[in-house]
């Protein structure tokens, strides 16, 4: 690079005598040594080659293995010592490796090692552009360009991945294999699902492939496996995990959990199934090694789809003994919930009212359940004259099932022989939110409304076993909602399900509601703004959103991980991995994993 | 990558350029070089008698931009006459804010057509004014450049996600907490002249800026800027919604400021010289969709292509661009970015 330089110098000269006659001289100026472009600024003009001291040819670049050195960094400094010796074998560390240096080419580098390892990448090469215009003889050292090629490659690939276009990220890796390399394992997991997605499976598990069977740790190998298990089936996955747990083994990684991962995954599959199973679906050792990792990791979520799947069997005492359980390891009203239908399905009602109380009034999901146990008087039997509950009846014993096809099949049944009441058809509307119908049963709650203004006797009437619980407004005690707040309630959740936010937040205030549900809708509505403002990259908004939204409920998982990444994306990086961390720590999954490590590769720049 | 060869050849251009042959020269590869004679046959088409540059391509119209630059040339050819009524043209007709910048449309049958500053048509004339108080020795010229720099602080400069930016102008370009910008008004050897000026660290800071979101802004498998960009409270830059969404007409300018200003880091001109030889170096588009790239059939005009051929140079690409002569008709744009590219590369000492 010294060549062109002293060439322009010297076409300066030449450029300076032919101009004076053709009127640009007052552009290009002659002035001494240094030329002025623009007023104040002079120019260096470059030195003939030799007079620097730029590195001689074949000699070992130091500049990195030195900045290593200087900001005390032994890991990366070992592996640059290691790096350089695989270059040249005879070369040996210099002995003065701590001791200040002035730099080979006059211009220290070390301002623009320190702006890139702090992740100003763009800030570095501005520093740089500046420097070289100031001394059109210096240039970067080769070290330096590649560390920030591969850093510009590696947000390349992340831009590029986080808009979906995927194909940019197979070039920009293709463009530069080493930022997708086992040290930038989360770029390698981005072109991976870029293949997944572009369809080229076949590449895709290759990429994977090529990270189990060649990064050492045993850690990234099991996160790898967790990654494809998106994008690959059950037995290209297996196949990557017998790959990972023995493959170009590491002395003292255990590729143990390399092999469990499977096994773990396998396990989430068969919980899903077990949400949606059909009595029976599951095989004994299925079944048996789900309640053996349930125990195991003490999971509420994993025995509350337990106690659901033994319930739908009508096996009430095992789903009352798993609902036990998970109340137990984390007290819910999801828990409480199927505990009190489970306990009502054993005929217990005692048992069930005790184990809804600590909810009653709060949750509407225990206030829902309860109906089961102690049936609201009027819509299951046409006297009314009954003075207290005859057992469930059929539309109750369908909603203990969560057999919600049923329950509409059930009302259409009694509507189609002794015509709608108001409670019939909200009860319709709260079967059809279940069965993810929002739009339907927004109509059904509107309805029952009409109907319940239409039934002045009934709409008074409050069930038998919620009387005790009423109290006068200003008494503080949890308000039970009248029929008609009810309906108001189940319309909001309902326009929460099909996404009408803003409708929502505009009738909010004027909708008939009982303090607990306004705060319920409230808190819901803020979630729902949160993940927007996540979306819309607005995250101080995120983060008070979420604040506010905490001081209604407290804060579930999935909002836990919105609050990790809103953090993260402030910059905000430890309190991000804090965050992560504790989800981590009660329940791993991949999204909390993936908010640990991220976060983690973040704060020790471990990409 | 220069060469000795093309030592002997740049010698031979200057010697034949001197006769003023140089539009003759057989086979001509390079853009002419900028002196007197082609400031006047500049003139000739575009500055009208009462002083005002007409927009050829573009209706007829005139703009503080057009002023801008026929102020920088006319320095460059040293016609002082030219030169004032320019100027003169400049401040009667479109200084009508109150606030010391200039209205930036201009069309013959209405006048002042929005009055709306353009910051780069005010950072164009205010150089010119420097360049001219310094090559005529004239103070006054001076006095009323430093009134603009001014007046430019107060109503464009802002500071964003920790960086010192430029407004296009006064009114209309903040989006709520995002700004949007043009990277083709940083035009970096003007604000380095303001940096010089006294009270000018803003200016300074605004060309720091200016490298960073050159290295930002870069989109598409071209890795190329955006002629109008967004920059959010944190600091990330996007393509701007509301404008055609493409690398093109404005944004072209952005490796025709850096070399004029001395810049000759190949990373920074590496996207144009990507673009221009992935085309064989002649049918060059003259815009890319960001980030599609998908390019359209309009070819980059002669002016576009000598400013490629300078990306080319600086980027270590070599001579892939040929730079036809300027056509009889050659519209005002194109002849003004293939003079303008003359003269950033006789300053850095290279071919044009």
């Amino acid at each position: 690079m010294t060549r062109p330089v002293l060439l322009s110098a010297l076409l300066l000269a030449g450029i300076a005598a032919t101009a004076t006659g053709g009127g640009s001289a007052a552009w290009a100026q002659s002035n001494g040594g240094a030329r002025a472009l623009a007023p104040g600024v002079k120019v260096e003009v470059a030195p003939a080659p030799g007079s620097g001291s730029a590195p001689a040819a074949g000699k070992v670049d130091e500049t990195a293995l030195r900045y290593y050195a200087r900001i005390g960094d032994g890991e990366r400094m070992e592996a640059e010592i290691a790096r350089l010796r695989a270059l040249d074998p005879g070369w040996e560390p210099p002995k003065d490796l701590f001791a200040p240096q002035p730099t080979a080419t006059g211009v220290d580098e070390t301002p623009f090692w320190t702006l890139m390892s702090a992740g100003k990448v763009a800030e570095a090469r501005a520093a740089i552009a500046e420097q070289r215009r100031k001394s059109p003889s210096w240039q970067p050292s080769d070290k330096l360009l590649q560390e920030l090629e591969l850093a510009e490659s590696a947000g390349r690939i992340r831009s590029a991945s986080d808009t979906k276009r995927w194909q940019e990220v197979v070039d920009a890796a293709a463009a530069q294999p080493e930022a997708v390399a086992c040290n930038r394992l989360d770029n390698a997991w981005r072109l991976a699902e870029a293949y997944a997605e572009l369809k080229q499976t076949d590449r895709a598990f290759d990429t994977y492939k090529t990270i189990v069977t060649t990064c050492p740790k045993a850690k990234e190998r099991r996160d790898t496996i967790f990654k494809a298990s998106r994008h690959l089936s059950p037995e290209r996955l297996r196949e990557l995990s017998a790959l990972g747990a023995t493959a170009n083994p590491a002395t003292g990684e255990d590729y143990s959990a390399v092999r469990s991962a499977e096994a773990e995954l396998e396990t989430g599959r068969l919980l899903e199934r077990l949400g949606n199973a059909k009595p029976g679906a599951l095989s004994a050792a299925d079944l048996s090694r789900v309640q053996g990792i349930v125990r195991d990791k003490q999971d509420a979520d994993g025995a509350i789809a337990l106690g659901w799947y033994f319930q739908k069997q009508k096996n009430f005492a095992e789903a009352q003994s798993w609902f036990t359980q998970a109340n137990e390891w984390a007290p819910s009203d999801k828990a409480a919930e199927g505990l009190v239908l489970a306990y009502n399905g054993l005929g217990n009602k005692a048992q069930a009212r005790a184990a809804a109380a600590p909810w009653k009034g709060k949750s509407s999901r225990i206030d829902q359940a309860l109906k089961a146990v102690d049936p609201p008087r009027g819509p299951s039997g046409p006297g009314g004259g009954r003075t207290a509950p005859q057992g469930p009846s059929e539309l109750d014993r369908a909603l203990a099932r969560h057999d919600f096809a049923e329950c509409l099949s059930i009302i259409r049944g009694t509507i189609a022989r002794s015509g709608p009441t108001a409670a019939l058809l909200q009860q319709r509307g709260w079967c059809l939110l279940e069965l993810k119908r929002p739009s339907e049963a927004e109509a059904a709650f509107a309805e029952a409304q009409t109907l319940a203004a239409r039934e002045p006797a009934k709409g008074g009437a409050s069930a038998p076993g919620k009387a005790g619980s009423r109290g006068p407004a200003a008494s503080g005690l949890p308000q039970t909602a009248t029929p008609a707040q009810e309906n108001a309630y189940g319309q909001a959740i309902a326009r929460l399900a099909t996404g009408d936010v803003t409708g929502l937040t505009r009738d909010l205030p004027r909708a008939n509601l009982t303090a607990t549900q306004r705060a319920e809708i409230r808190a819901s509505l803020m979630a729902t703004e949160a993940g927007r403002a996540l979306e819309d990259k607005r995250y101080n908004d995120v983060l008070r959103l979420l604040d506010a939204r905490k001081e209604l409920e407290p804060e579930p998982r999935n909002l836990g991980i919105v609050r990790g990444w809103a953090l993260y994306n402030l910059m905000r990086f430890d309190e991000a991995y804090v965050q992560f961390k504790s989800i981590d720590d009660r329940l791993s999954t991949e999204e909390s994993r993936e908010g640990v490590s991220t976060a983690w590769k973040t704060i020790y720049h471990d990409w | 990558m220069t060469s000795p060869v093309g030592t002997s050849r740049r010698g031979m251009l200057i010697g034949t350029a001197a006769l003023g042959l140089a539009a003759a020269v057989p086979g001509a590869l390079r853009a002419a070089p900028y002196d007197g004679a082609a400031w006047r046959r500049y003139a000739e088409r575009f500055l009208l008698p009462e002083g005002r540059i007409v927009d050829t391509g573009n209706k007829g119209i005139s703009h503080s931009e057009g002023q801008g630059y026929g102020m920088l040339l006319a320095v460059a050819g040293g016609d002082r006459a030219a030169f004032d009524r320019l100027w003169g043209w400049t401040q009667r007709v479109l200084m009508v804010r109150g606030d010391g910048l200039v209205a930036w449309r201009w069309t013959p049958d209405g006048g002042v057509a929005d009055r709306n500053n353009a910051s780069d048509g005010d950072m164009l004339i205010a150089w010119a004014l420097l360049r001219a108080a310094e090559t005529w020795q004239a103070e006054a010229y001076r006095t009323a450049a430093a009134a603009i720099v001014k007046a430019l602080a107060a109503g464009v400069l802002v500071e964003q996600a920790g960086l010192t930016v430029l407004l296009p102008g006064r009114d209309g370009f903040r989006k709520g907490e995002t700004l949007v910008l043009n990277p083709s008004y940083w035009i970096f050897p003007a604000i380095r002249a303001f940096a010089a000026l006294a009270g000018g660290e803003r200016w300074g800071k605004l060309s720091d800026s200016g490298l960073v979101l050159l290295s930002k802004a870069r989109f598409g498998g071209f890795q190329l800027p955006p002629d109008w960009m967004t920059l959010d409270a944190a600091g990330t830059v996007g393509i701007a919604d509301g404008f055609k969404k493409q690398y093109g007409y404005d944004a072209v300018r952005v490796p025709l400021y850096l070399a004029m200003d001395g810049y000759r880091d190949p990373y920074y001109f590496r996207p144009f010289a990507t673009l221009a030889t992935k085309f064989g170096g002649s049918a060059v588009p003259a815009t890319v969709s960001l980030p599609g790239g998908t390019t359209t059939q309009v070819a980059a005009s002669v002016g576009m292509l000598a400013v490629y051929r300078l990306a080319c140079k600086l980027a270590g690409a070599g001579d892939a661009v040929t730079v036809p002569p300027l056509a009889p008709d050659e519209d005002y744009y194109s002849t003004t970015l293939a003079h303008l590219s003359a003269l950033a590369a006789q300053s850095l000492g290279i071919d044009p």
